[in-house]
């Protein structure tokens, strides 16, 4: 084996690159977790952690320029460095929305449609992250495409969210309390909406990883 | 060397229908080529076999080479891309061991073929090498010399001066063309030799790691040269310098020791998804 450093620096780069991955659904669980419970201190946990995933993300990009320009990467091994730059943006943008989930728990006082089922959503694309890093540290395509195919399940749960809340609004007379019920139903839409991102990160992932291992980009477009 | 097996009187034959100029040493040297229409083979190799005595340097290459392109050569030393490279112009004829069979048209005509002239045919198909090898005469004199050779009876002055233009050398040295070539900077001398190579008017311009001697600013320069030569001319290279052929080609053949073609395709495949693990494993560094 020739370049052994090289191949080092690429396998260290992996292993990075799942262990961010790692720490930011850690950090999403917990969000989830601080939404369903309202628990407002390990809300505050998370979104002071953020900053601990941007430093990871910004590290981890400085490493594939490197690799870019020192090493000049081609073929699978192209590949595989271009896709990850890609991929731990996505990471850190669920790092993102795991703290706007956070915020949501702090700043939501009422529990209204108990019906919608949040954490449910929120479990499944926090799976499909899982299993996405999962497939890219394993490098199967396969098993990238398989999780990708799932998201138009997510996207279903969260659309039939916006229908039940919308139904709601048209039928409900809500006069006296209208601008709190607007408050909680915008935020209720944003959570989802957001949950429903996690979901289309953890899609791109998974474009990524077949990218990576097939050089099929047609996931990506 | 010994001719490969093509009968004499096939070759003969497709050099008349050709119409083309190998046959004798009268060589055109006027007129510009454009790059119109669709892509068209300017050389072609067939089951093309190179033996340094009982030892076989190129194994059954079979290549078709586009005109006006650049088309890059490489595999590790010793892999038989420079004996490819050579088997184009007929340079090695000078090697006593070497034997070739199979077969290599330009244009259709088999320039192994009875009756076609290797010094005609490397003023069509010119050659740069690692080293700068000016002659030992000044700038013009370098550059008029092939001209000269073949009595060449247009202005050769201006023929001089288009072909240092082309060689982006014009500007450096047109207050000096009487000075000694070898009074110029490496990277100078470099593209005086393409001057050189380009000034007979060839079709292909054949360079054997051009840049290997070179700094990387006069690399740079000579790489740019390159983009600007196929215009004009085919240029096929052989490069140590993977990146220079990700850089500068538009197709890469990639030969593997034994004198294998393992794989020709458009750069970008190569070095993005190569079909061939050898390949990729080469490329990436994996090779040995």
């Amino acid at each position: 084996m020739a370049r052994v450093e090289y191949q080092d620096e690429l396998d260290d780069l992996r292993e990075n690159v799942v262990a961010m991955g790692e720490t930011v659904l850690d950090r999403y669980d917990a969000a989830l977790t601080a939404l369903e419970t309202k628990n407002e201190s390990l809300a505050e946990e998370v979104i002071e952690g953020d900053g601990q995933i941007n430093d990871r993300y910004l590290d981890l990009e400085s490493d594939c320029i490197d690799l870019f320009a020192l090493q000049q990467p081609v073929a699978s091994d192209l590949r595989f460095v271009a896709s990850s730059f890609k991929i731990i943006t996505d990471l850190e943008r669920v790092g993102d929305l795991a703290v706007n989930l956070a915020e949501y728990t702090i700043a939501a006082e009422r529990e209204r449609y108990p019906e919608i089922d949040l954490i449910h959503i929120g479990t499944e694309t926090g799976a499909m992250v899982a299993e996405a890093i999962e497939a890219y540290g394993a490098g199967d395509a396969e098993h990238a495409s398989a999780v990708a195919a799932r998201d138009d399940e997510v996207d279903d749960l969260c659309s039939a969210a916006g229908d039940a809340v919308v139904e709601d609004l048209i039928r409900t007379d809500y006069d006296d309390e209208a601008e709190d019920v607007m408050d909680d139903v915008s935020r209720l839409l944003l959570t989802v909406r957001d949950l429903e991102r996690v979901g289309d990160h953890a899609v791109n992932i998974c474009a990524r990883t077949v990218y990576m291992i097939d050089s099929d980009a047609g996931l990506i477009y | 060397m010994s001719r490969n097996e093509l009968t004499d009187g096939e070759a003969q034959s497709e050099s008349e229908s050709n119409g083309d100029s190998l046959i004798t040493t009268d060589v055109a040297t006027t007129g510009t080529r454009g790059h119109d229409g669709p892509e068209r083979t300017v050389v072609e190799t067939r089951d093309l076999d190179v033996y340094y005595g009982d030892e076989r340097a190129i194994d059954g290459v079979s290549m078709e080479i586009p005109e006006h392109e650049v088309t890059a050569l490489i595999g590790p030393s010793g892999c038989g891309k420079s004996t490819f490279l050579r088997c184009l112009n007929r340079m090695n004829d000078l090697i006593d061991v070497a034997r070739i069979d199979g077969r290599v048209t330009l244009r259709g005509v088999d320039i192994y073929g009875e009756g076609v002239d290797p010094v005609a045919l490397r003023r069509k198909v010119g050659m740069v090498f690692q080293k700068p090898n000016p002659f030992p005469k000044s700038i013009r004199e370098n550059v008029a010399y092939g001209l000269e050779i073949q009595g060449y009876d247009g202005d050769v002055d201006a023929r001089v001066e288009e072909a240092l233009r082309a060689a982006a050398l014009w500007d450096e040295v047109k207050d000096q063309l009487g000075e000694s070539g070898l009074a110029l900077s490496g990277g100078q001398q470099q593209r005086l030799c393409i001057a050189r190579a380009i000034a007979p008017d060839p079709e292909i311009v054949l360079m054997d790691e051009p840049t290997s001697a070179l700094d990387p600013v006069a690399a740079s320069k000579i790489e740019d040269l390159i983009d600007e030569l196929v215009e004009d001319y085919t240029v096929i290279i052989v490069t140590h310098n993977m990146q220079q052929a990700a850089r500068i080609s538009d197709q890469t053949a990639v030969f593997l020791t034994g004198g294998e073609l393992v794989e020709f395709d458009d750069t970008n495949k190569i070095f993005e998804n190569p079909d061939d693990d050898r390949v990729e494993d080469y490329i990436t560094g994996k090779f040995g």
